[in-house]
């Protein structure tokens, strides 16, 4: 248990599982994706994902849908089933905190990777921010009332605005210097993909050998639930709009939209909520991990779409 | 003045003769031009990501002196002299065109994509002594000029004339990223050196001599053709040529080309003669803004052209307009400013019209012509009656007809080769006084096309002479089977061709590119047998990823015959 106790050390420390600096620099490097991001888009793009609001109610019925559903089925049926470690309630907590969050501002640059619909993705993930108010709460009460853990607990409203802010206000400055300047915006847009790239690399450099001793004495059961979340939330939200026949690019986006949760979002209400609790470094370790398996696993993915695109959406009569 | 059936159905502002040319050569039309518009954005060249750069009227005009001063003062060419042309569009190509006619010098476009051997034989049998070539497709030259006359390369960059930081991080990404930068390994000039030379050698009274002796007679274009037919031979097109069919296009579309007004997109190439001498000259013309993308493949290439500017105009061939309509960005938004589109280079299919109408709200008219006749022959008319599925009536001081065997001409709604006469007609097939003979007689190109004209004067393509098939006796024309097959939902591109049959001589297949989802070859040959009559029927759909297709995005069936025939994979040009 000495790793958990180095996490909440830190946590305590630091509030979150890395440190202020690199914290610092992560938010940077999002701030510059979405200015890049928002480069790349027009008001336009934003008044179609509206004027057709499927991608929008399916992504919203599958981010609180299925993401706590699946939170609950693998804490049910793996967490509790297997061995369960010391403080499990607490790590039950965690997993259904992280499947009850709203989307993360990652799944946007995952979506931009994937050559799927980036004005729903960042409408989407709005809008489940905003739907967090109400629904985070909602979904942590039922799905914990229903393993036995009987919590509750208020989403501190100052975090969404953060995080609502964060996202909104470097896209719009984006998108303005786009309009301003076709040429600058392109520029900006290509800066933006490359950290983009780069940033992948960069979180696991600065999480793997902080949390090394983490990663080792972990059990099974708790990795198949941070790491199954995520990848079940994509699978069952990518069939479900492929089911209903949304365009690929909207099903890969709405898939990215549903696995890729706010991981520090959910890290930051935890270090609020439960910063007095005796388990809190518990409560952490599902978030922590997702947080760290998403990016891998939103990366592989991101490869796959790509070639499922190139074999299925290119066919688009060759010119010249 | 002779009175044709099609006379009464220009539009009231379009004269049916051509008045008067004014001008004697290109660079005379070019400068009334300048003069005009000096300080409007003439080009803008659009990237995928939106990365542009401009070059105004005036702009065009000194650096077109320049480079022409360049190719007479510096490389020493004589007039006359043939100067290779080989890049994608991009702002240096409308400098080196202009700047070639100014010269008193020959254009020979040339397609960038061109393997070594097609561009060994289209350089040696124009003669062509100077090639200005992208950078990007340098690499082939080290092979290919010991085998040809060129002595002075001069390489082009895809980011000329673009903002300086701009132009650089397009250099890194092609370097690095695209890496379709090749090492060149010949000897050569820059662009912007040739420029600067040039300008420095510039003086105003021997670029008057340049001109000297340039009528409307000269040539100004070698336009090679028939790549599709056999050995590639160049259509000598005069200055006298490209001047009239330039001033027939804008006299036929009447109101419909707006001077100073429009903003053109050309996204095909203008090394080709369809966006040459309608795009490039036509639309600069008559000061239009011109925005040119390097490659409309894929189609979402365009994207940002239609997202950043008012696009009002659009020239495409069939593949281009139905690409477009296929894609989702083109659906969800349509372009608002759009008044016309101009389509042209094959059959464009009543299913692609029909649709591009709807979607858009605006005319897309069909028009006909050959890289022979400059091109434009007969165009519908952009604010009288156009008639679906023809080609429209002859342009001004243009006459047409459709002929038989002997060359007779045939019954109103008879199908023959269809025949052409005016200003436009091409001087001759160069160095090849025989192909010249058979296909010009008594002034009449003949085309190699069957057409019908209706009561109106309104012409109809039935097909190519060559591509007909004969089932049995029958003729099958496979536009029509195409047609209907292109109707089929689901049904992306098709091309219709004869193969050998023991049993009927030859036999109807169908190749099809479908998009998800697909429809079956049993739905496709039903909704045939419901249209078509028996012997028209394909007797096998198969489908194909993808199909042969010129430069400009025309499916080559002669090409996917020959695959299929001789079982090759070789590609088309």
């Amino acid at each position: 248990m000495n790793s958990i106790m180095i996490l909440a050390e830190e946590v305590a420390n630091e509030a979150t599982v890395v440190n202020e600096f690199e914290q610092t620099l992560l938010r940077i490097f999002i701030l510059i994706i979405m200015f890049g991001l928002g480069a790349g888009l027009t008001p336009k793009d934003f008044g179609l994902a509206l004027k057709r609001p499927w991608g929008l109610i399916i992504g919203w019925l599958t981010q609180f849908g299925v993401m706590p559903l699946t939170a609950f089925i693998l804490v049910t049926f793996v967490l509790f089933q297997f061995d369960p470690p010391p403080g499990v309630a607490f790590i039950a907590l965690g997993a259904l905190i992280m499947g009850a969050v709203p989307a993360g501002t990652t799944s946007n640059l995952f979506t931009y990777f994937s050559k799927g619909n980036l004005a729903l993705s960042v409408t989407m993930t709005v809008n489940s921010t905003l739907w967090a108010f109400v629904m985070t709460p909602l979904m942590l009460v039922i799905y914990s009332r229903l393993v036995g853990l009987d919590e509750s607990l208020d989403i501190p409203v100052s975090e969404l605005v953060t995080v609502i802010f964060g996202l909104i206000v470097p896209v719009a400055l984006g998108m303005l210097v786009r309009r301003l300047s076709a040429n600058a915006g392109s520029v900006l847009e290509l800066i933006g993909g490359v950290f983009g790239i780069l940033f992948i690399p960069f979180l696991i450099a600065v999480w793997v050998p902080r949390n090394w001793e983490l990663l080792l004495t972990t059990q099974w059961p708790t990795y198949v639930v941070a790491i199954g979340l995520g990848a079940m939330g994509m699978t069952v939200a990518y069939y479900i709009a492929k089911a209903i026949k949304l365009h690929p690019m909207n099903a890969r986006t709405i898939s990215l939209e549903t696995g890729i949760q706010n991981g520090p979002l959910a890290i930051a209400v935890i270090v609020s909520v439960y910063a007095d609790s005796p388990g809190l470094d518990q409560i952490l370790l599902i978030p922590a991990l997702y947080s760290l398996f998403i990016v891998i696993l939103s990366t592989l993915v991101t490869f796959w779409f790509r070639r499922a695109n190139v074999a299925a959406e290119q066919k688009i009569p060759n010119l010249l | 003045m002779t009175t044709y059936p099609w006379t009464k159905h220009y539009p009231s502002e379009v004269s049916p003769e051509l008045e008067k040319v004014p001008y004697a050569n290109l660079p005379e039309l070019i400068k009334a031009a300048v003069g005009t518009y000096s300080k409007t954005k003439a080009f803008t060249q659009v990237m995928p990501n939106g990365m542009n750069g401009s070059l105004t009227y005036a702009q065009i005009d000194t650096l077109s002196d320049n480079f022409a001063a360049y190719l007479r003062e510096v490389v020493k060419l004589k007039q006359g002299d043939r100067v290779a042309v080989q890049m994608p569009n991009c702002l240096a190509y409308p400098i080196v065109a202009f700047g070639v006619f100014k010269a008193g010098l020959v254009l020979v476009n040339t397609n960038p994509l061109y393997t070594a051997p097609e561009m060994i034989h289209q350089f040696s049998d124009s003669g062509a002594v100077t090639l200005v070539v992208s950078d990007m497709f340098a690499d082939r030259l080290k092979a290919v000029l010991p085998k040809t006359k060129i002595k002075t390369v001069v390489t082009v960059k895809i980011s000329e004339f673009f903002p300086p930081i701009i132009a650089g991080v397009i250099r890194i990404v092609q370097r690095y990223w695209s890496r379709t930068l090749p090492k060149i390994e010949v000897d050569h000039t820059w662009f912007q050196d040739a420029l600067k030379a040039g300008k420095n050698a510039k003086n105003d009274s021997a670029a008057a001599s340049y001109l000297k002796g340039i009528t409307s007679e000269s040539v100004a274009a070698l336009q090679y053709t028939g790549g599709t037919t056999g050995v590639s031979k160049g259509a000598m097109l005069s200055h006298g040529n490209l001047v009239t069919n330039t001033l027939q296009m804008i006299s036929h579309c009447g109101t419909g080309m707006r001077k100073g007004m429009e903003t053109v997109l050309t996204a095909l190439p203008m090394y080709h003669i369809f966006a040459f001498t309608i795009n490039l000259i036509a639309f600069f013309h008559i000061g239009a803004r011109n925005i040119i993308v390097p490659s409309p493949r894929p189609p979402s290439n365009l994207q940002r052209a239609f997202d950043n500017y008012k696009i009002t105009w659009l020239t495409g061939v069939n593949t281009l307009f139905n690409a477009l309509l296929n894609e989702r960005w083109f659906q969800d938004a349509p372009p608002k400013h759009l008044r016309a589109s101009a389509a042209g280079g094959m059959a464009l299919q009543a299913s692609v019209s029909e649709r591009w109408r709807e979607l858009t709200g605006t005319p897309l008219v069909e028009g006909y012509g050959l890289t022979e006749t400059s091109p434009v022959l007969t165009f519908n008319p952009l604010t009288g009656l156009s008639k679906d599925g023809s080609i429209g009536i002859p342009v001004p001081s243009t006459e047409v007809k459709c002929v038989n065997e002997k060359g007779k001409e045939v019954a109103v709604g008879e199908p023959g080769e269809i025949i052409a006469r005016g200003p436009q007609i091409m001087l001759g097939y160069w160095q090849r006084p025989d192909e010249t003979a058979s296909s010009i007689k008594d002034g009449w190109f003949y085309t190699g096309d069957i057409a019908q004209m209706d009561a109106d004067g309104y012409f109809k393509i039935v097909d190519r002479k060559k591509d007909m098939i004969l089932v049995s006796g029958f003729n099958v024309f496979p536009n029509e089977v195409e047609e209907q097959i292109a109707a089929v939902s689901g049904v992306l591109e098709v091309g219709v061709i004869g193969v050998p049959d023991e049993k009927s001589g030859e036999k109807v297949q169908a190749y099809v590119v479908a998009s998800a989802p697909a429809p079956t070859q049993e739905q496709i040959i039903a909704h045939c047998r419901e249209n078509l009559a028996a012997y028209k029927i394909p007797q096998g759909v198969t489908f194909v990823d993808e199909l042969p297709k010129s430069p400009i995005g025309k499916i080559l069936r002669r090409v996917l015959r020959d695959q299929v025939v001789t079982g090759s994979t070789k590609k088309g040009a």
